[in-house]
């Protein structure tokens, strides 16, 4: 079984009657899923859901907000991957909403592409303090706690918002509404952190999951795998990624992580609080903790803090409630080159992602 | 984010890398791969400038034509 071809043969095959809903939960993923075609190529009933796949877009408002005051006003170099640069935050028209925007003001705010890079620019800066501003699921947050443990220099500090990927999965099962009947758990997680972290969702509330990697074919073998599963009532949790994601995950990784950090609850925009769902800096690293170091720019008890600009659905859409161009302002006031939300900011955010795949008019205007 | 890439191994020094993917080297880091068995020659993924695990060359060939028409999609974009 080689190409998409023969998967998408196959699926079409196969006799199912109803509607099913399969959630990704990886910005890879639904880019993957959008740019190949994925949703028009399937039979009309099966409905292909993006979920909470996008570390950005949850980023609570306030890390970004807290990020920018660092900028402006602590006289420390800002860096973060780049995606986070034009975030928005909530404030009045005329203040500063962005990192971006903070930059233009002259703010000294460096986009990277790698930890290794923070490392380069803090030893190249000694006389400055450098904040690593770094958000990310598992696959970006464990390069993080290996870069603390290679040791970094004195004046790096992190501002970290890491995200565990499952517990929001966790969190719509157990709220008894997920929105989805089948699980396509993300390949990159899995590779690091293992795929036994996702069969929560086949032992305890009973629903097919498979992890998959990124090319069409692994996609709908996965997608193969769990119609399947409903339709002979079978249940486990399959691994269609098997070139990297191994039993167990990557050892070394979890051990860094687990040295670097513990998982703590945390807070995702315009969500609100998970149980278990973030990573923060242990207390040996208190010293390269930005939180610690600068508490008076911690301002989360602000008006409208934590939550998403007016009128921009992003959470919804980050849990798969509703889809991006349900929102009113998709393809009117939000497009890339002008976002109001992080989802159409990221290069995963589902609003975006679905806009680069050519989805220009709002579901309203369709209707 | 940042997409995660594989990328081949040209060179080891301790924990780091050089690595290549079509044609363009960049320092890797392999810290996360502590206890596998890597070589000038294998192929790694690499993501945010770290190995997060090895591969096949095959499934390395077949990512990489995944980006290719990615990229052509989106060059088309915006
Ligand atoms: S289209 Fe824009 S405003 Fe609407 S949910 Fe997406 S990011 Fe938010």
């Amino acid at each position: 079984m080689k190409n998409a071809q023969d998967w998408l043969d196959k699926i079409r095959a196969l006799p199912i009657e109803g509607n099913v809903r399969i959630m990704n939960v990886c910005g890879g993923h639904e880019r993957s899923i959008s740019m190949a075609g994925l949703r028009s190529a399937l039979p009309q009933n099966i409905e292909l859901i993006a979920g909470p796949g996008c570390p950005v877009c949850v980023c609570p408002e306030e890390d970004v907000y807290q990020a920018i005051q660092l900028a402006l006003h602590a006289g420390v170099i800002l860096v973060a991957f780049g995606d986070m640069l034009r975030v928005p935050v909530n404030v009045p028209k005329n203040e500063i909403r962005s990192l971006e925007q903070a930059k233009a003001a002259g703010a000294d705010v460096r986009p990277i592409a790698s930890p290794r890079e923070a490392v380069k620019i803090a030893q190249e800066n000694p006389e400055k303090n450098v904040v690593f501003f770094a958000a990310g699921f598992e696959t970006t947050t464990a390069p993080v706690a290996a870069m603390m443990l290679e040791g970094v220099p004195d004046n790096l500090l992190l501002l970290l918002s890491g995200r565990l990927t499952w517990p929001a999965v966790a969190m719509l099962l157990d709220s008894g509404e997920p929105g989805f009947d089948a699980l396509i758990a993300p390949g990159h997680v899995s590779t690091v952190m293992g795929p036994e972290e996702w069969l929560f969702v086949v032992e305890r509330h009973g629903l097919p999951a498979a992890v998959a990697g990124f090319t069409p074919v692994s996609l709908l073998a996965a997608m193969y795998s769990v119609l399947r599963q409903l339709l002979e009532g079978e249940r486990f949790l399959d691994n269609c990624y098997p070139e990297l994601v191994r039993p167990g995950g990557n050892f070394a990784a979890q051990k860094q992580l687990a040295q670097a950090m513990q998982v703590v609850d945390s807070n995702w925009r315009g969500i609100g609080v998970i149980p278990a769902s973030g990573y923060a800096l242990n207390p040996e690293f208190a010293a390269h903790d930005a939180r610690k170091r600068y508490p008076d720019f911690d301002a989360a008890g602000r008006k409208r803090a934590g939550q998403m600009p007016p009128g921009c659905d992003c959470a919804r859409v980050v849990l798969g409630k509703i889809r991006p161009n349900e929102c009113k302002l998709y393809g009117r006031a939000c497009i890339p080159k002008s976002p109001i939300g992080p989802c159409m900011v990221s290069d995963e955010g589902a609003c975006r992602i679905w806009w680069a795949s050519g989805i220009r008019t709002n579901a309203e205007a369709d209707a | 984010m940042c997409l995660a890439i594989p990328m081949q191994i040209v060179e080891i020094d301790g924990y780091n890398a050089r690595c290549s993917a079509k044609g363009v080297q960049r320092e890797v880091s392999l810290f996360m791969l502590q206890g596998e068995p890597v070589a000038v020659g294998d192929y790694v993924m690499v993501h945010v400038g770290y190995a997060i695990q090895v591969m096949t060359e095959q499934e390395a060939r077949s990512a990489w034509e995944l980006f290719d028409e990615m990229l052509a999609v989106v060059g088309n974009d915006s």
